[in-house]
Parts: structure tokens; C-alpha cells; sequence
């Protein structure tokens, strides 16, 4: 069910109205396991919902969809919607779901938006879509109230440069990189190459910029030398030749994105040996 | 061994540093006794296909099915593809059976003659060679109880030299403390007792173990989990089903020995042990077996006895007991039992625990409800009519797993009128990740070498002298049977159990 809203508390009538079942006139139970905060600038929003699809039944929680409009009037236009899944001998438990238009000076300040919108007492996850905005206010307010950044830096133009920005929020927030996650499979394997990989001078990486940039990172940051990289394009992380030398091919299929946010979304430490490979890029 | 060699690989190759890797086992060949049996077909060839999916299994495995019907390697594979495809919780891939099936056998023999045993052997060393599961075995004793013995000493002669041996056996471990000892001593002539893995599949769920994590991982719990703050605790593990078609088994066992030995004296263990001090196999069972030697039952008043006889459930009539296909029409079988026990320790003393386990109950249901002291002294008017009940936190093991507690709130509105509400954490509904069969999660830890989520000799015996004590009591008289029809909670006395000490059965 959704509804065009204007204010922060019309958005908390709504979802009250839209918990309790209409049929039974009973409250729904809601289950929530965290706040999810996703920065969706308008050209992301197709491939946001998508993922947001397959997420919603695995991770019960109060998801925020911001879209800045910076060049609309100042408004706030949101919808809120309540998904209910089953869980259990008949019984339902319900997820919610608030969209945002923030538009014009709004789009600038949006953590006065999102605070009284999050679950107290939960952690707060930001999935950040395309490059951020490193030193921008919208940026840098949301960084300061959630608990754990999520970006793909496969989306960020120009790599490695903007890697050496990212480093900066490593202090501030924990990060993950779902870039970083897509090379999870291939890093064992690596791994298995020990020790002959100890002394390795060059790789050559068939994937996106962002696994070539992050497996090198990975691999001058652990092994303390300096590795050369060459890039051979593609979509997808299909190759990975250590001096010369083919690595073996990870065993089973590579995560969707929904799985691989997913997996983001459990953990809560941060990565230093991501921090490193990124320093390292 | 395995976690210190994994470290010290880790020291040596940075680049393991940081890797979320999964534990595999090492190389082995599972053999299953009881290949034809229900529980491979409908827990153990499905939670090997859900391994396999998860990648979880070594790379180089087989399994041995043995059984004595006759059947070719190809019927074997065929049939336990139908059972998975039937009784597996995920999706079937060809792929990932055909990589199991290409490492399945199968042995018609009872295993009692040499010739039979030649060829169990003669698999696995064809499986060695083919699969590389290099002397590694895990023996699964999936048979009637009157068989172990016997298996137990011939694989214990032919035990394999080339690398580890382990055996996992079924529930009931004996038929009382004299067989079961009798039994452990066996098993100890061929086995060291970190070989040998006796299930009970309750310790597998997810839900059971859940039990380790709210006690032992929240700081809220644990200070007021003693005599001091709690009443009494509520066991109660009822099933709305009837004997399906054991009558065999079940008139010699018993609601005691089918559950009242195993499962529900674990499940009074893992409540009221002590934190033990580390999540090692051993550290986990002392503490438990320290329950099991201090628990007690105040005598025959103490512990009733029942059976169904003709009712009702979901609406439709069903047979009593002695009506069963099997079961003669004067049995005395007890289909139901409830007792007070007592932990005699510091924690529990004088705090009882009121267990009961039946079939053809009102409905399915396991659950562990810890009742704590009502408030002293309430500065509200409560009346009998408003329902304020004692705080409660009930751990649903099944189903709706999950934890609620339920507490006093105001209802809204003018006055202090004041109402038990429920703050219930559903399982299913914070984690939508599907929640893995016991099977599954207990022959991976097996194949893993852990043994933690398995009874050992000492509480297996401790269990079986509970039992003995309460069976002693019943050889002295011959209760009126038929005493609570199907789809009820159970015979009146169960409820005279708990009235004369002023309390009641949590009903849902």
C-alpha cells in the first residue's frame, strides 16, 4: 500500500494505520533487525529496487530510500509501504519500507530527515549508491549517523583515485565494499597458491577495475612488495594470472547482488584487511 | 589439532589473514547401517544433499549404504534421489547429486557373517582408491537397537588402520543403566569415547542450541536463572501424532524411553546447567552430566503415567492406543508421562521442574517456560478477573521457534487496570535464512570430529538411572488405562500434579 506524505510524522501515522491487518483489525508483528538507509540518486533507482526486492524477506528491518532531487522545489515527498512475509504456522511478520523524495536545499541536509526516522536501539546501515560525494554535506551528515557504509566501488569512475577519499572514513564508519565481497571467492584461491605466490612480481585480472584494483591492493598490502597489475576489462571477475600463470577457478556460482548486500548486512566488525588493500590500490 | 594447524598455516601464509574460511572435514567415507530404513530416507540422504548444496562436505567423500534387502548400487541411487527430491528442504540440483551419487555404494548384507563384511570393506577401499577418501570412516548405526552390539564389535575388529574411525549411534542407547552400561562397555573394548557420537537429534536444532546462546551470551538472563527469582520451570515436548505404525517399538520403549530419557532430560540439562567454560565437547557435557547426577523425583505421587485412548485431533476421530495396529487391546504401554524433578544444587534446590512429554496431545508443541516469582508486594488493586499472571519466558523449540516474555502492562484508559501482554521474538522472523535440519548439523560436526552436540557415556547412564528409579515405582501398580482421550492435554492426575502445590500447566 502506498501514500504521497509530506512530514515526518504523517509518515509515522501512516505506517501505525498500514500494521494493523484490516481484516482482523490486529497488529501485524513487526520484526526489525536493523535501520537500512540507501542514498538512491535518480539514475540508481531501477537497480536499487531490484536488489531492495530480494533483501526485504532476508533482512526484516525499516528500510529508508532517499532519491535527492536537488534541482526540484523544496519538498519532501514520501510514500511508505508495510510487506508482510509468513513466518511460522500462521502467523506473518512485517517489514517497512519508506521512500523519500527529498528535493531542492532538503536534498543538502537529509540526516535531519533520517534521524527521527530510525529504529532505536538498532544499527544503522548506509548503502550508498555511485561515487560519494567525499566532503560533501549529504555525504558526510549520513557517514556521521549510521553505524556501517555500504558502497561498491565497481560504480566509482576513475579508480584507483577516489579510493584515497574513501580511506579518510575508515575512522569514522565501518565500511564494506560490495566490490570487495565480489572477489571473496577468488582470495582462497590465491591464497592456496602459497608460497609460491609470496614472491609474485605482476597479475593480470580479468574483471572490473574495481576487483583489479582491490585484489592487487589485497596482495601488495598482505605480502609487504610491490605487485604490478594489468587490467583486461569485463563486467565480471572471470580470471585472475599470477605472473603468467592461470589461478584455479573458484568452485560454484558467484552471489547475486541481493546475497552479496545481504552478507553485508550481518556483519558488523570492520575489515582491516580490506582498509589495507584499499590503502594499497 | 585441525584449528592449530589452521593457525599456524594462517602465521605462515599472510594471505589467509582475514579470510571468512568455513571449516571442511577431512576426507572419509560414511557408511550407513539401516540404509533402507525410514530415517535414511527421510533425514540422513536429505541433509547430505544440503551439505553437498553448501558445499560443506569434503571434497573427497562417499557413503556406504548397508542394509539387507537386496538392491544394486543404481537402485539405491535412485531411491535415495527420490527421498531427497521428496523430503530435502532445497532445491534440486543435478548437479550436486550426481557429485554424491557418484561416490554412493551399497551392500546387501546384515553384516553378521564374514563374507557380508568382506564387501562393506571391500566399497570403502574401492571408495579410497576412486575417491580418495583415504581410510577415514564414519560408521552410522541407523538400526534397532538389538543389532548395535553386534555391528558394534565386528566394525570395532575391522576398524580401519590407514586413518580416524568414528560411529555414530541412534537412539535408544539401551533399554535401562544395566543395558546401557552393558553397551558402553562394549563400545569402549573397540572405541576411545571421543570416537563414538550418540545422537539425539534435539541437540541438532538450531533452537536447542539457541537455548546456550540466550543463557550464556546476554548478561540480563543468567543473574536471575536460580531459586532465588524463578517459581519453577514448565517442560513440555508434546507431539498430536500417535505411534505411526512403531507399535513394535514403541511397546517396548514407552513415552519414557522414547522421550523421556533422551530429550527431555537434555533439555532439563542444558536449562538448568552451570555456563560451562569454554564451547568444547567436554566442557559442555560435564556441566550437563553434573545436572543429570543432581536431578531427583520426590516419589510415585510425584510422576504420572498415561495413555490415549479414542478422541479427537484437527476434528477428525482417531483409534486410541490400544486400538493401534500391533498393540494388544489390555497394554500397559504409557503413552504419556509428567513428573516433578528436582536439581539438587545450589542453583535449584527446592525449585521444581515440571516435565511431560505425550502423543496424541492437543497439539504439537516443545517448549521450556521458566516461571519467575511474582512481584512482591504490587502497589495496584489486581483482581483475579484481570488474568495478571507471574512473568513467564518461554523458549518455543518448536514451533514458532523462537523466545517470548510475557510481563504486566496498563491498558490504556483511565484507572490502573493492568494486563499480561507478550514481547515475542520469532525465530523465523529476524532470521530469514532457512534454519538447517538437526541431521544436517549434526553429521558435519561429526564428520568434523565435534562432539559437543552428542551425550556421552556418563550422561546416557546418569539418564537411564532416572528412569530406572521411576519405572521401579510403576512395577508396584497397574493404573486404570485408557486415561486421557486423543487430542486432550493429558490424564487429570497430570493436573493434580501441579494443583496440589498451588500452580497450574501452561496452556497456549
Amino acid at each position: 500500500v502506498a501514500t504521497a506524505l509530506g512530514s515526518v510524522s504523517q509518515i509515522d501515522r501512516e505506517l501505525a494505520r498500514l500494521r494493523v491487518d484490516p481484516e482482523s483489525n490486529e497488529p501485524y508483528q513487526r520484526t526489525s533487525v536493523m535501520t537500512h538507509i540507501a542514498w538512491v540518486p535518480g539514475e540508481w533507482v531501477e537497480a536499487a529496487e531490484d536488489v531492495l526486492a530480494g533483501l526485504a524477506e532476508r533482512h526484516p528491518s525499516r528500510t529508508i530510500v532517499l532519491v535527492p532531487d536537488r534541482e526540484a522545489d523544496d519538498a519532501l515527498e514520501a510514500s511508505v509501504q508495510v510487506d508482510c512475509f509468513p513466518s511460522g504456522q500462521g502467523r506473518q511478520v512485517c517489514t517497512e519500507t519508506i521512500r523519500l523524495r527529498v528535493c531542492g536545499a532538503r536534498a543538502g541536509v537529509p540526516a535531519s530527515i533520517v534521524q527521527p526516522l530510525l529504529l532505536p536501539d538498532l544499527p544503522v546501515f548506509l548503502r550508498w549508491r555511485g561515487l560519494p560525494p567525499f566532503g560533501e554535506r549529504p555525504f558526510e551528515e549520513l557517514v556521521d549517523v549510521v553505524d556501517r557504509l555500504i558502497v561498491d566501488s565497481t560504480e566509482w569512475p576513475g579508480l584507483p583515485k577516489p579510493y584515497e577519499r574513501f580511506a579518510d572514513v575508515f575512522d569514522r564508519a565501518v565500511v564494506s565494499d560490495i566490490a570487495w565481497a565480489r572477489t571473496s571467492r577468488w582470495r582462497p584461491q590465491l591464497a592456496s597458491l602459497w608460497p609460491g605466490i609470496g614472491g609474485v612480481r605482476r597479475i593480470k585480472v580479468t574483471g572490473t577495475e574495481a576487483q583489479a584494483c582491490l585484489l592487487v591492493g589485497w596482495l601488495r598490502s598482505r605480502l609487504g612488495r610491490r605487485v604490478e597489475l594489468e587490467h583486461e576489462p569485463s563486467d565480471r571477475l572471470v580470471g585472475v594470472e599470477v605472473d603468467g600463470e592461470s589461478a584455479p577457478f573458484p568452485p560454484g556460482d558467484p552471489p547475486d547482488p541481493a546475497d552479496l548486500l545481504s552478507d553485508e548486512l550481518d556483519r558488523f566488525s570492520r575489515d582491516r584487511i580490506y582498509e589495507e588493500a584499499v590503502r594499497a590500490a | 589439532v585441525t584449528e592449530t594447524a589452521q593457525t599456524q598455516r594462517q602465521q605462515e601464509n599472510p594471505l589467509l589473514e582475514g579470510l571468512r574460511l568455513q571449516r571442511t572435514p577431512e576426507p572419509c567415507a560414511l557408511v550407513i547401517f539401516g540404509a533402507s530404513g525410514d530415517l535414511t530416507r527421510r533425514k540422513l540422504f536429505p541433509a547430505l544433499y544440503s551439505l553437498a548444496l553448501r558445499r560443506l562436505l569434503p571434497q573427497n567423500f562417499g557413503v556406504v549404504g548397508v542394509a539387507r534387502s537386496e538392491e544394486s548400487d543404481d537402485e539405491f541411487r535412485e531411491r535415495m534421489k527420490h527421498a531427497v527430491q521428496e523430503f530435502g528442504r532445497d532445491e534440486f540440483r543435478d548437479e550436486t547429486w550426481e557429485w554424491l551419487a557418484g561416490g554412493m555404494r551399497y551392500v546387501a548384507t546384515d553384516f553378521a557373517d564374514e563374507p557380508g563384511q568382506d564387501r562393506v570393506v571391500e566399497a570403502l577401499n574401492e571408495l579410497d582408491r576412486e575417491r580418495g577418501t583415504a581410510g577415514n570412516r564414519v560408521y552410522y548405526l541407523a538400526v534397532p537397537p538389538a543389532a548395535i552390539a553386534m555391528l558394534v564389535h565386528a566394525i570395532g575388529k575391522r576398524r580401519s588402520t590407514d586413518g580416524w574411525t568414528r560411529l555414530i549411534i541412534e537412539k535408544p542407547f539401551g533399554h535401562d543403566l544395566a543395558s546401557a552400561r552393558e553397551l558402553n562397555q562394549q563400545v569402549l573394548e573397540h572405541f576411545d569415547e571421543h570416537e563414538v557420537f550418540r545422537i539425539d537429534h534435539y541437540l541438532g536444532k538450531e533452537t536447542v542450541q539457541n537455548l546456550l546462546a540466550l543463557r550464556f551470551a546476554n548478561g540480563i538472563f543468567e543473574p536471575v536463572w536460580n531459586r532465588q527469582f524463578v517459581d519453577h520451570v514448565q517442560i513440555t515436548v508434546a507431539e498430536s501424532i500417535g505411534i505411526e505404525g512403531r507399535a513394535a517399538f514403541y511397546e517396548e520403549a514407552g513415552a519414557i524411553r522414547d522421550v523421556f530419557q533422551n530429550h527431555m532430560l537434555q533439555l532439563v540439562a542444558l536449562t538448568a546447567m552451570e555456563p560451562p567454560i569454554d564451547f568444547t565437547a567436554d566442557s559442555v557435557r560435564n556441566e550437563k552430566v553434573k545436572v543429570l547426577r543432581a536431578l531427583h523425583t520426590p516419589g510415585p505421587k510425584h510422576i504420572v503415567r498415561g495413555q490415549y485412548g479414542r478422541g479427537y485431533i484437527e476434528g477428525e476421530e482417531v483409534p486410541g492406543y490400544r486400538e493401534e495396529e500391533g498393540v494388544g487391546p489390555d497394554s500397559m504401554t504409557e503413552t504419556y508421562v509428567a513428573a516433578k524433578l528436582f536439581v539438587d544444587n545450589w542453583r535449584w534446590a527446592d525449585t521444581p521442574f515440571y516435565v511431560r512429554s505425550g502423543k496424541r496431545l492437543a497439539r504439537r508443541e516443545t517448549t521450556i517456560a521458566i516461571e519467575f516469582k511474582r512481584a512482591p508486594h504490587p502497589p495496584f488493586e489486581v483482581t483475579e478477573d484481570d488474568g495478571l499472571r507471574p512473568n513467564v519466558l518461554v523458549c518455543h523449540i518448536q514451533p514458532d521457534e523462537g523466545v517470548s516474555l510475557e510481563f504486566a502492562a496498563k491498558v490504556p484508559g483511565q484507572g490502573m487496570t493492568l494486563r499480561t501482554v507478550h514481547m515475542d521474538f520469532l525465530y523465523g522472523g529476524a532470521f530469514r535464512t532457512g534454519i538447517p535440519e538437526a541431521y544436517e548439523r549434526l553429521l558435519l560436526d561429526c564428520l568434523l570430529g565435534d562432539a559437543k552436540m552428542f551425550t556421552r557415556s556418563d550422561e546416557v547412564e546418569e539418564q537411564w538411572s532416572l528412569v530406572d528409579a521411576v519405572v521401579a515405582f510403576w512395577k508396584r501398580d497397574r493404573p486404570s488405562f485408557p486415561n486421557y482421550a486423543a487430542g486432550t492435554w493429558g490424564p487429570l492426575a497430570a493436573d493434580e500434579l501441579l494443583r496440589r502445590d498451588g500452580r497450574t500447566w501452561r496452556r497456549r
